[in-house]
């Protein structure tokens, strides 16, 4: 058990100082233009939960929540398995291993307007890779005008961008599994999906949890790659939470709604973590 | 249970220039209680691999009840392990660590589960079932691990991997007594890995003894303590183990230095003396003229607790059981004694 | 593991799928415009650095990078610098709302940037910090430092207490101990923790573009800016794109190492 010792406190108040100036402050402004119009600098009136109320009432604002879930989930039943299984395959102790382990983290360093670019110059019809061999395999993929390809896209990127995160975290925790593991279950006659299932499985759990938790977060907040892809469109099918935001706050400079929205968003993304964690934490009890 | 045939057993590593195990050839009956004792590095653990059938041997064979088994797999050859430290099902509770083993051979559910709580009774941790195997103590959780090896009613081995390992020094006597109950109460063939040789004579009715990936010799305790076939099993076993010193034969006598210990059925030439420091008398009327250096920590013979002191004795230290004062000067004289040419006994 | 037969048509599927786009973004980079437009080739016909070229000679471009690395550097020292001692405190101690202070560090990483970009913008206006690295380096502490105290508190806690007692029980003081003996201990996690930072400062824009004039333009803004002021140029566009992914793949190979062995001994 840990000594008791509020002296501790001096070693975290650096970082409470930080964190409160770069969120806390903020944060604070954001709560306090949410209930006032403002009209302009001198200009402003209380005016209670009205922004709120009407955010919530916004059919756009239930529109761009319900694709953000979606997408959300999608990419999460996708690069979830897919990073397992990947994790998997990668052999231990080769002298290619850390050239592969280079190769995978490799997207996770690319700024993700960058990201975007790639996926642009990649998927478009007329001079990208992707865009133009199912083009000529007689698709007629344009993401650009197609909703359901601009989807596709869209969740193709953010699966090539995110997916090494979780590649990494479930080698990490592969590795750390004794090999007596794997030789009990051989001697019990237990098949490859039993293996998986009662010796990977319960001993990935801790990585996986954080996993999951920092692609939720993240891909709730996502923003800059569909940006520069589709910008939103077309229409507003790969419009997400953050960039309504965006163009609400600096597009149209609407200062009350947008915070009530901020505010709503936050709560949204705190709610989906703490649902997540709270059920994994429970079935452990 | 079986009896194990191991017969010129060989495996080289793949990159390796040298054989890890080499030409071990091993009886153990179907029941027996058999202990690999030896330092880390003998090749004890990659004997229980080729035994168990994750590694497949270079050379020789292994035979269950007379069956060649050399090419089963792992899975095939019915076989289970208990590992230095508790290996279980963490997702799983108890009762269906048990029964895992059972059904993936093809016992009905009613009749593993009949058999997971008859053993679940036997190792006195019924009242653990329902709890999951993850909220256990070590010493638990290698009892689970215990019971998980001997649940299959017709295995045909069980290999114990240095299972005290892990397990606090406090509960490792009460896990070896629990180990060496379900085995002659089971009459399960076991073979016990371990580089601490109170844990082996305790445990096994045969030893035997490997050093540098070759068995050196099978015997029983009592056998291995008084007539070593090597010089490795003479210095290794016991404790404190043999006194061995250069001595010379001339003339059916054996001679340290200048003075016969006494006869020994050898040509003429150098040999190694082995005697035990119980094999010492120090109060001789006539021997070899001798110093009582220091009294060693009392050592234990087979559980008997026996003093031990060095003592300088024609310019070389040897242990002695002793029990007087420090600087004494006795006479020193040899009972008994063994003879190593080669480092194999031969006297 | 198990080795499966199909683990190498898995593991190769995913690499193909990993390369691809960067191929194909370095290939466009090693092309003229024209013929990008022009003509559809799956190898570049007449590969030319001209793109590469073009960027070179132009000073915006080295001070985007340096404005960049700048505010990245200062974000992962203020971040380290601050996190060490708070993930100390959290892996050593218990003491008055350890546990609260703890949970609030972390929900800060679930805040979208979106939602500050107003704030922030207004915040360091009026404290005159508006156009620095240093108000970029703050603002990405918002994420960067609660992950390292998360991720810092998974290593140190790792490290036996009996540690810190012999120290004690040895004389040193505590400085000492925490610099030459305690640091050293967790050199992996520290290693994985600032990788961390570097990674999320490096790789997030919208705050670093808005928090930004003219003056201090992070390297993936002015990117865009000169790309559309331009027309779209596909070619430098590219070859942008793959000046921008060397940074990031300098320093994973440098980290590749510790980068496991972190993972796998800390709470990551």
């Amino acid at each position: 058990m840990s000594p008791e010792n509020n002296r501790a406190w001096l070693g975290v108040l650096p970082v409470v100082l930080v964190v409160a100036f770069s969120g806390v402050v903020p944060l604070m402004t954001v709560v306090n233009y949410s209930v006032q119009d403002i009209l302009d600098v001198h200009t402003r009136f209380f005016v209670g939960f009205d922004w709120y109320r009407e955010t919530l009432r916004d059919p756009r604002f239930a529109d761009a929540l319900l694709r953000q879930v979606a997408f959300s989930l999608t990419v999460l039943a996708i690069e979830l398995p897919l990073g397992i299984l990947v994790a998997r395959a990668i052999p231990k102790g080769r002298a290619f291993t850390p050239l592969l382990l280079v190769l995978i983290a490799l997207p996770l360093l690319i700024p993700w307007n960058v990201v975007g670019t790639i996926w642009q110059i990649f998927a478009r019809g007329d001079i990208g890779l992707l865009g133009v061999t199912l083009n000529a395999v007689g698709l007629e993929f344009n993401y650009t005008q197609n909703p359901l390809h601009a989807w596709l896209t869209v969740v193709a990127m953010d699966v090539w961008h995110w997916t090494s995160l979780v590649v990494l975290l479930a080698f990490a925790g592969l590795s750390s599994i004794p090999a007596a593991y794997y030789q009990a279950a051989e001697l019990d006659n237990a098949s490859a999906w039993q293996t998986f299932r009662h010796v990977e499985l319960p001993k990935l759990r801790g990585v996986l949890i954080i996993a999951v938790l920092l692609r939720l977060m993240d891909s709730l907040m996502i923003y800059t790659e569909p940006f520069v892809l589709t910008g939103g469109g077309p229409g507003n099918t790969t419009t997400f939470l953050s960039q309504y935001l965006a163009t609400m706050a600096v597009g149209q400079f609407d200062l009350g709604p947008a915070a009530a929205f901020s505010v709503i968003y936050f709560l949204v993304i705190l709610l989906l973590c703490w649902l997540f964690y709270s059920s994994v934490v429970k079935r452990d009890a | 249970m079986a009896h194990i045939t191991i017969e010129g057993l060989g495996y080289r590593y793949p990159d390796a220039a040298e054989e890890t195990l080499s030409d071990v050839t091993l009886d153990v009956p179907a029941g027996e209680a058999h202990a690999l004792l030896g330092a880390s590095g003998a090749g004890k653990s990659t004997m229980l691999a080729l035994l168990s059938g994750l590694l497949r041997p270079s050379r020789g064979r292994v035979l269950f009840d007379g069956q060649d088994v050399t090419p089963l797999a792992a899975r095939h050859r019915n076989v289970a392990q208990v590992f230095q430290f508790p290996v279980l099902y963490d997702g799983m509770n108890v009762l269906k660590n048990l029964t895992f083993p059972l059904t993936q051979r093809g016992f009905t559910k009613e009749a593993a589960l009949q058999r997971a709580r008859h053993i679940a009774e036997r190792l006195e941790i019924s009242e653990l079932l329902l709890r999951k195997a993850n909220d256990l103590s070590l010493f638990q959780k290698q009892l689970v691990a215990v019971g998980r090896a001997i649940v299959r009613p017709d295995v045909a081995l069980v290999l114990l991997d240095e299972p005290l390992t892990a397990v606090q020094p406090s509960t490792k006597t009460h896990l070896r007594h629990v180990l060496k109950e379900v085995q002659r109460d089971l009459h399960v063939t076991m073979i016990y890995v371990t580089h601490d040789q109170t844990e082996a004579l305790t445990f096994a009715t045969a030893i035997s003894v490997m050093a540098n990936g070759g068995l050196l010799q099978t015997a029983a305790a009592e056998t291995l303590y008084n007539e070593p076939a090597h010089e490795i099993v003479a210095h290794f076993v016991g404790d404190p183990g043999m006194n061995l010193l250069d001595a010379e034969v001339r003339g059916g006598q054996v001679y340290l230095g200048e003075d016969a210990l006494g006869p020994m059925s050898l040509t003429d030439g150098p040999v190694r003396l082995g005697f035990r420091a119980e094999w010492v008398a120090l109060d001789a009327a006539h021997g070899l003229p001798g110093k009582v250096l220091r009294r060693r920590d009392a050592g234990t013979r087979q559980g008997a607790v026996v003093g031990v002191a060095d003592v300088s004795v024609v310019g070389q230290t040897i242990r002695a059981a002793y029990h007087g004062p420090i600087g004494e000067l006795p006479r020193v004289s040899v009972r008994r004694f063994v003879g190593f040419r080669g480092g194999i006994r031969v006297a | 593991m198990r080795s499966s037969r199909l683990a190498p048509w898995i593991l190769g599927g995913y690499c193909l799928y990993l390369l691809l786009p960067l191929y194909w973004l370095l290939s466009m980079a090693l092309r003229r415009n024209e013929d990008i437009v022009g003509r559809f080739e799956i190898v570049p016909a007449a590969p030319t650095l001209a793109n590469f070229a073009e960027i070179f000679s132009n000073p915006v471009w080295y001070q985007g990078f340096a404005n960049s690395l700048t505010y990245v550097a200062l974000n992962t020292l203020i971040s380290m610098a601050v996190a060490i001692p708070a993930a100390y405190a959290f892996s050593r101690y218990r003491f008055l709302g350890d546990r609260q202070l703890f949970f609030w560090l972390l929900t800060n990483r679930m805040a979208p940037p979106a939602v500050f970009l107003l704030p922030f913008f207004q915040l360091y206006s009026s404290i005159g910090l508006f156009d620095t690295p240093l108000a970029v380096a703050l603002a990405h502490c918002l994420f960067t430092v609660p992950l390292a105290v998360w991720i810092l508190e998974g290593f140190m806690s790792s490290v036996p207490r009996t540690v810190d007692e012999m120290a004690r029980l040895d004389g040193h003081r505590f400085g000492f101990f925490f610099f030459r003996i305690f640091l050293p201990i967790i050199r992996g996690g520290l290693g994985v923790t600032v990788f961390f930072c570097f990674m999320f400062s490096w790789v997030e824009l919208l705050l670093a573009r808005t928090l930004t004039g003219s003056e201090t333009k992070p390297i993936a803004v002015v990117m865009t800016r000169t790309v559309s002021a331009s027309g779209l140029d596909w070619g430098v566009l590219a070859a942008a794109g793959v000046l921008t992914v060397i940074p990031g793949a300098l320093v994973v190979w440098f980290v590749r190492r510790s980068l496991v062995r972190g993972f796998a001994l800390g709470r990551v």
